[in-house]
Parts: C-alpha cells; sequence; structure tokens
C-alpha cells in the first residue's frame, strides 16, 4: 500500500482530531462493543502504518515472497497494536493519536525488516578494522593527508576496544542498531550512548590535533 | 604502520565525527517524535527541537522512522512533505 492510498482512509479519522482522540481513548480503555470496535479500527491502523514502512524500505528487502511480506506487516501490527495499548495511558494529546499511534507501527516494522535484512548475515566485529602498527608514533599518525586518515587514527588511539567495535559496526560496516543489539544482549539505547560518547572523544581527540576547530557547531551537520 | 583494512569514506568520517550535543536517547527521541512531526507539519520551528533534530542527523535508525512518520501523517493530511524534509534532522 503506498502512502497515497492511506490518504483517503485517512482523511476520513481527522475532520475533529480532539473530539476524534478522546473517542479512541474512551473507546480503547473502555469494555464491550465499542471496546472491541476500536481495538478492530488500531488494528487496522497499525497494519497501515506497517504497510508504509515496508513500502519505504522495500528496496532494501532480500527477495522475500508476498506471503513473507504479508507475515512481517501482520507480525508488526500485531505487536504495535498490543504496545499501543500498553502505552495507552501515557498519550498526552500533544499530538493526534493517530500520529501517535503509527509511531509504533512504524518501529515494529522498521525493526523486523531490519532483522530479515540480516538473518543470515554475520557481523564480525573482530575483523572489522585492522590498527595501526602498536609502534607508530603519534608523529607519524599525524602524518596522514587527510581528515579520512585522521579520524582511523583517533579510532584507534581515543576509542576503547568496545567504542571501536560499535561504531565501525553501526557507522562503517552499516549493521542496523536494532540487529547489533540483539547480536550483542543489549539494548538500542545503550548503543546509542556509546557512540554518542565514542563521537565526543574522536572529537576532543581530533581537536586536540587540529582537525577540529574547538567548539565548532560541526561542519560536518548538512 | 600498517594500512587499515576499513578505509574510512569520508561520508564515513563525517558520521564518525558528528557534534550530537545535546544528548537525547533514542528512547525519549521516540517519546516525542509524534510531537516533533506535527510541529514540523505545522511549520513550526523553535531551539527546543535542537536536541531531537541533532539525535536525528546522528542516529540512521530514527531518522529512518521519523521520515516514514512524516511522509505518512503528511500524505494523510494532503500536505506536501518535500519540502519539509531537509529540516526533519538538521540544525
Amino acid at each position: 500500500m503506498t502512502a497515497s492510498e492511506v490518504v483517503t482512509e485517512g482523511e476520513c479519522e481527522q475532520s475533529a482530531p480532539a473530539d476524534s482522540d478522546a473517542r479512541w481513548i474512551a473507546a480503547l480503555s473502555g469494555h464491550g462493543p465499542e471496546h472491541q470496535e476500536a481495538l478492530r479500527r488500531l488494528h487496522e491502523l497499525m497494519l497501515r502504518g506497517a504497510e508504509h514502512q515496508i513500502a519505504q524500505m522495500y528496496h532494501t528487502l532480500p527477495k522475500l515472497g508476498t506471503v513473507r511480506i504479508e507475515d512481517i506487516v501482520r507480525q508488526s501490527a500485531d505487536e504495535a497494536t498490543v504496545a499501543v495499548l500498553a502505552k495507552l495511558a501515557t498519550f498526552q494529546g500533544r499530538s493526534r493519536f493517530t500520529t501517535w499511534a503509527y509511531k509504533f507501527a512504524i518501529l515494529h516494522a522498521a525493526v523486523e525488516v531490519r532483522r530479515n535484512m540480516w538473518r543470515h548475515r554475520e557481523v564480525t566485529l573482530d575483523l572489522l578494522y585492522e590498527p595501526y602498527a602498536p609502534g607508530a608514533s603519534p608523529e607519524q599518525v599525524i602524518a596522514a593527508s587527510d581528515f579520512s586518515s585522521a579520524v582511523s587514527a583517533a579510532i584507534d588511539q581515543g576509542l576503547t576496544s568496545h567504542q571501536r567495535e560499535i561504531v565501525l559496526a553501526l557507522l562503517v560496516e552499516d549493521v542496523p542498531i536494532d540487529v547489533l543489539a540483539e547480536r550483542l544482549g543489549s539494548t538500542r539505547n545503550a548503543l546509542h550512548k556509546t557512540l554518542h560518547d565514542a563521537r565526543q572523544r574522536l572529537r576532543r581527540h581530533l581537536t586536540a590535533q587540529g582537525y577540529l576547530a574547538a567548539s565548532s557547531p560541526t561542519e560536518v551537520n548538512s | 604502520m600498517t594500512t587499515p583494512r576499513h578505509r574510512l569514506t569520508p561520508e564515513s568520517a563525517r558520521r564518525l565525527t558528528l557534534d550530537t550535543e545535546p544528548w537525547l536517547s533514542c528512547e525519549d527521541c521516540f517519546e516525542q517524535i509524534d510531537i516533533y512531526i506535527e510541529l514540523l507539519l505545522t511549520g513550526t520551528r523553535d531551539q527546543h527541537q535542537l536536541a531531537m533534530r541533532t539525535h536525528l542527523a546522528g542516529c540512521n535508525a530514527c531518522e529512518e522512522e521519523a521520515r516514514s512518520l512524516l511522509l505518512l501523517v503528511a500524505a494523510e493530511r494532503n500536505i506536501d512533505a518535500e519540502p519539509i524534509l531537509p529540516s526533519l534532522a538538521s540544525n
């Protein structure tokens, strides 16, 4: 389903956002036929969100058959529906309910797609990077002619081995963070914190070496 | 000096040295992303969104999901998302 196909159905539900949000919450929090109908509509919303996410990532998927893709959509929508219901009390009305709910569908579908992309691929952290020879002096390393080489040296000299493994896996090998978290028995949050700390270390190292200006608002952000 | 097995491309070097302050966790990003997308769709942009924009600039997964949410919600409201996309993850 393309995003444009979603528009027709979605528009019908957006005419009175605040009232609509209140009705969603009341129905999903309640009991009886109205609750069951709200559950059905919520699941439809999650299917729509999951289908949208699959469509966005389709070009990255290995050749999967229609049945497998439908399985991914259905599983993601099921998980997202459960997640929405578990977090219902946290909805504050600062966005529309449908926007808030869609993010669960998108997250679950994206994670499932990434898992499928890497299902048969190994992540061998110990083979990712060959460091500079132990005897290389700072002067030899700094003699590197370009920024990329300087960053390579900073990775070797300025990071812990754990930080090195994580940044290279995430940013050089492009291992999806959810996949890496699963393989390492970690979490997306923890890995992103490691990445953040490593970046800060690299920046301090490169600033000290003169490759970055002090307190630069990063010339690399575009 | 041993040549690194993996030479860093300029793009890799850029991503590795992004300034990702102020810090925002992936969990907090997820908590706020719907609000952020709604603000973008209404043309609202302020300094309080700096942490979110910075996080999205430095986290591929969160940026991908945010972009997707923006496209989905914009399509449902008949809003052209293309002009908004460049501001999703930039300062």
